[in-house]
């Protein structure tokens, strides 16, 4: 006997094949029906974050130069974006940078995290990994020992979901 | 402590002045807090909070990581090399010390 697609045998085993694995991808991945398994929530906008910029600011007014924020425009994995943050400005004994604040806008907490620099550290640049909640502006502010602050600002956009907060 | 943290630095040996990077990576959950367990209970809160660089006595830096620090936090710095020493390194959290690291550079 020669099977051919007509055969009504073979119709009902492929039939059957199908709904067995229909059966087994159901049950492979119950994740999308699991309940909400986070609390995090984004901030509804910037106002923390500029709360927080204010804060360290002092009073001082952001300068735009001098300091760079090296961050991928595509977040490819919201768990862990890369991000780099340099004062480009000479680091001598008179000006040094003595601070640095990450801001991630939109995230449930937006300060990321605060880098203290010495005197003796004759530099300031440092880079981190931080997971984002969404898509949003990360921005960066420096004080230098002279009492300057500088500031830079840059958007990136994130993968839904997956953030593991 | 688990697992020893990572350590890359560019040059041990560095000339005198000369800027000399380090990455690291140790081992940390980063639990955020705001995660819900199987049973719907928020998971509490475990982070990092601390990294500090010594060398010698001299402070290079110090780091305050927060929530938004991803897991197995991974810190790169820079600093001059103006004395050799050992450079040491400690990372922190909420109930101590969670690994250290020592290495010696040598400027010259």
């Amino acid at each position: 006997m020669t099977l051919s697609v007509s055969d009504p045998d073979r119709r009902r085993l492929l039939a059957g094949g199908a709904s067995l694995a229909g059966i087994a991808a159901l049950g492979l991945c119950p994740a999308p029906a699991r309940a909400q398994s986070s609390l995090a929530m984004p901030q509804p906008d910037s106002a923390e974050a500029d709360r927080l910029a204010a804060e360290f600011a002092d009073g001082a007014e952001p300068l735009a130069e001098g300091l760079t924020l090296d961050l991928p425009a595509l977040g490819d994995n919201p768990a862990a974006v890369p991000v780099r943050v340099h004062v480009t400005e000479p680091i001598t004994e008179a000006s040094w940078c003595e601070e640095i604040i990450l801001i991630a806008d939109l995230n449930p907490k937006p300060l990321a995290c605060r880098f203290r620099f010495t005197a003796a550290t004759g530099s300031a640049d440092v880079a981190v990994r931080v997971r984002l909640i969404q898509s949003m502006p990360i921005r960066a502010y420096a004080r230098m020992s002279d009492g300057r602050v500088l500031m830079a600002r840059q958007d990136i956009t994130v993968a839904a979901g997956g953030c593991g907060l | 402590m688990a697992r020893p943290p990572r350590i890359w630095i560019s040059n041990e040996a560095p000339a005198p002045g000369e800027v000399v990077r380090v990455r690291t990576q140790v081992v940390h959950v980063m639990e955020s807090g705001f995660r819900l367990d199987a049973e719907g209970e928020p998971i509490p809160e475990d982070l990092l909070t601390g990294f500090t660089a010594t060398l010698d006595d001299a402070l290079l830096m110090e780091w305050l990581p927060e929530t938004a620090i991803s897991q197995n936090p991974y810190i790169e710095f820079t600093f001059a090399a103006r004395q050799g020493g050992t450079l040491r390194m400690i990372w922190s959290d909420t109930k101590g010390v969670v690994a250290e690291a020592e290495r010696a550079v040598k400027v010259g």
